[in-house]
């Protein structure tokens, strides 16, 4: 049965079990809600998180560990010479899987009847030949055992799925019926929703956590796998950074890390001053009219997508940089493509973050500063230089921290504003790269994905990474340090 | 009410330092003054009573242009401080702020230092010539303010670490610090406990000596305590305005009577 009619059921038993739990409990209660130790609808709610809850977790974990086992399971029916000529036992399961799979397809386009697909004596050419018919992907991989295999499979499959409808729908109703037996006027239903609900929000929190763990260790682990082929002393130490996907590339980071950081430098020597101003004149200056229009407006920066960002480098700002200090100028600039072109365009990508995030802070200073400061005779932008930014300062900083991160982390502005050279040098009109645009290229090239040049990228991320969350909890530290100091 | 000790009190001048003649105040369309006289001697502490929303506050706010910082707010009338009208065009509000300080409810000393917050004042307003002049200023508007002996040894602590009454007397250092000529408070001991209370009002009383002082106040042990003059509010109306003695014994206007031996407010 599809999970999608697992679900439907369960929920179904779950209403039912809701109606007929609130029906008993007020009919324990002489059908008069005062008498219940909860509103009715809460026995109603326990019900429905009776049946629900351990139904669908039951479900999740079925789903994840099922096909764990039968794979095991399938594997070590595999002989071990045909595991051998494979070379890998992973590459082996791949085409198990594809042709159990190929089976499902082909019986359900009707190629091929049910019996004939499970059939253990099943002639091996006449299978791939109808396979092949059905429209399925068959390569020269698939021999006798690997058919075999892959009917042993889908069998284990089909009975998995039908033992796990059977033992969900058990669990809900069983749930239900619990639910149902408790329902008498003195029980507390309303303390058990309560828990449940707070048990909901704990799991949603942790998903959150778990996948923020579970990117974290496949960055670890292939970083790991990167410098067992690759020396880190040659990652962290060497200047070049000239990959070749035939062997023998030189993979230093500094020069990407150079890049990112130039080009990080310049977005935020843009945003954070036209940022922080804008800021200001919001929070301090501008009328109400004003404010109401000029901030979303400066909101809709930060809603345009940054590939947007990347043209407008490309095709305007780029040209123009080139008109004024290229050939026909200065002479200190080849291309529009230029670590200038990509900070300049960059930072006015970052202004809302800044500017947004600052005003809130401003804001949030108490008007008994101000008025402190105006009662001494102090003009507005004395108060606001010497009493209000020193008061949200600490937020300030924290705006321009979190500009930074995204800044760092930002790709398709460099990987079109920039150019792809990875080079060291002083001059800001020059390509370079950044260590996100990298990441982009080693991944989507044709390379192996086993080998260092592909690898490097995790390693790349993992750096970018850890600079990221060092910038973050520096920031939450002096948010945290200076927060309270005006109240 | 056995507090009050209305005294007959000898006012040492009669100089006038402020008069209003005819205000009115209106927030939008409120009508929140309503044509007030009044004249405010030099040396003296004068007292705002009345019940909340009477408009006390705000005409303090008036005294040092403070209600310029509200869109809403509009003024009528004059306002003449040394016979020179403080709404005519030619004043400039800064400066008139810097010679009418002003205290606040709630103490809001600035997120720095002591040093730094007394420093405020004299530093915008260039009164000191160097470091050593500026010292100076910083030890005589704390002594003034009744709290160097507690914080002579933590100059560079933050304000914001004392206590509510220690704070509310930074606030009066602050504000002593720009020389003012007036001072006005604004419920100044409402977030205080009695005995940081007792030390403010002991304060004012200092502080009459050389400044104009205006206090609002809700409590009436406080005005009769520390003013020489009340002027009671109603309803944006001021009822009556005289000794404060007399105000508190003899008051001349029904609301008054009323007020103060607590039938209304």
């Amino acid at each position: 049965m599809p999970v999608l009619w697992i679900i439907l059921i369960v929920i179904a038993i779950g209403a039912v079990g809701y109606v007929a739990t609130r029906a008993r409990a007020m009919a324990s209660a002489g059908n008069d809600a005062r008498h219940l130790h909860s509103l009715p609808s809460y026995y109603g709610y326990m019900a429905f998180l009776f049946a629900a809850a351990p139904a669908f977790l039951l479900l999740i974990v079925w789903l994840i560990a099922a096909p764990l086992v039968i794979e095991k399971r399938v594997a070590a029916t595999l002989p071990a010479d045909v595991v051998e000529q494979a070379a890998s036992q992973n590459l082996l399961m791949a085409e198990v899987r594809r042709v159990a799979v190929g089976l499902d397809n082909a019986v359900a386009a009707g190629v091929m009847d049910e019996d004939l697909a499970s059939n253990a004596r099943a002639d091996f050419t006449d299978m791939t030949a109808r396979l092949k018919e059905a429209g399925q992907v068959i390569t020269q991989n698939v021999t006798t055992p690997v058919l075999r295999a892959a009917q042993m499979m889908r069998e284990a499959n089909a009975s998995s799925r039908l033992w796990m409808t059977i033992a969900v729908i058990a669990v809900a109703i069983a749930g239900a019926a619990l639910a149902m037996m408790r329902a008498q006027r003195d029980y507390r239903a309303r303390n058990v929703v309560e828990r449940g609900v707070r048990w909901m929000l704990v799991g949603a929190a942790s998903i959150a956590i778990l996948t923020t763990v579970g990117i974290v260790l496949s960055l670890l682990f292939n970083t790991i796998e990167f410098f067992r082929i690759y020396p880190a002393s040659e990652f962290f130490g060497s200047l070049t950074w000239s990959p070749s996907f035939g062997g023998g590339s030189e993979l230093g980071i500094w020069p990407l890390l150079w890049g990112t950081l130039y080009i990080s430098v310049i977005a935020l020597a843009v945003a954070v001053p036209i940022g922080l101003f804008a800021a200001i004149y919001l929070s301090e200056y501008a009328s109400n009219r004003v404010r109401s229009v000029a901030k979303p407006l400066l909101e809709i920066l930060a809603g345009i997508p940054t590939i947007v960002y990347g043209l407008f480098a490309l095709l305007t700002v780029g040209p123009l940089l080139l008109a004024a200090f290229g050939d026909g100028g200065l002479g200190w600039m080849q291309s529009g493509t230029a670590v200038m072109t990509a900070g300049l365009v960059m930072g006015i990508m970052l202004i809302p973050f800044v500017s947004s995030l600052s005003d809130d802070i401003i804001n949030a200073v108490p008007q008994a500063m101000r008025d402190g400061s105006y009662g001494l005779g102090a003009t507005q932008s004395e108060t606001i230089r010497q009493v209000v930014l020193p008061a949200a300062l600490p937020g300030i900083v924290g705006a321009v921290l979190l500009a930074a991160s995204r800044a760092i982390g930002e790709t398709m502005i460099v990987v079109l504003g920039a150019g792809a050279a990875a080079r060291l040098s002083l001059n800001p009109f020059e390509a370079m790269t950044t260590v996100t645009a990298k990441i982009v290229s080693q991944l989507t090239g044709d390379a192996d994905f086993a080998s260092p040049e592909a690898l490097v990228a995790f390693a790349l991320g993992m750096t970018l990474f850890v600079i990221t969350l060092g910038l973050n909890v520096f920031a939450l530290y002096i948010v945290r340090k200076y927060r309270e100091q005006y109240d | 009410m056995n507090d009050m000790r209305p005294l007959e009190r000898i006012v040492d001048t009669d100089n006038i330092k402020i008069s209003a003649k005819g205000c009115q105040v209106y927030y939008g369309d409120t009508h929140a003054i309503k044509d007030v006289d009044v004249q405010i001697e030099d040396k003296t502490v004068t007292a705002f009573i009345g019940p909340s929303g009477c408009g006390k506050s705000t005409f303090l706010r008036c005294l040092n242009r403070m209600n310029d910082t509200i869109d809403i707010c509009r003024i009528e009338g004059e306002i003449l401080l040394d016979g020179e009208n403080i709404y005519d065009k030619k004043v400039d509000p800064v400066q008139l702020r810097a010679k009418v300080g002003m205290v606040f409810q709630k103490p809001n000393p600035f997120p720095k230092s002591i040093y730094d917050n007394v420093a405020y004042g004299p530093r915008i307003h260039g009164l000191a010539k160097n470091k050593a002049d500026l010292d100076v200023i910083v030890e005589k508007s704390l002594r003034r303010g009744a709290i160097w002996d507690e914080v002579k040894d933590r100059l560079d602590a933050p304000g914001t670490g004392l206590s509510g009454g220690q704070q509310q007397r930074l606030c009066i250092a602050r504000a002593v610090a720009t020389e003012p000529e007036v001072l006005l408070m604004d419920e100044p001991c409402s977030a205080l406990d009695p005995i940081a209370t007792g030390q403010v009002e002991e304060l004012i009383d200092e502080l009459r000596s050389q400044y104009s002082v205006v206090i609002v106040t809700h409590s009436m042990q406080q005005a009769a305590r520390v003013s020489q003059k009340t002027a009671f509010f109603h309803l944006g109306n001021l009822v009556e305005f005289g000794e404060t003695g007399q105000i508190f014994t003899k008051p001349e206007d029904p609301r008054t009577e009323s007020y103060i031996s607590g039938k209304i407010g």
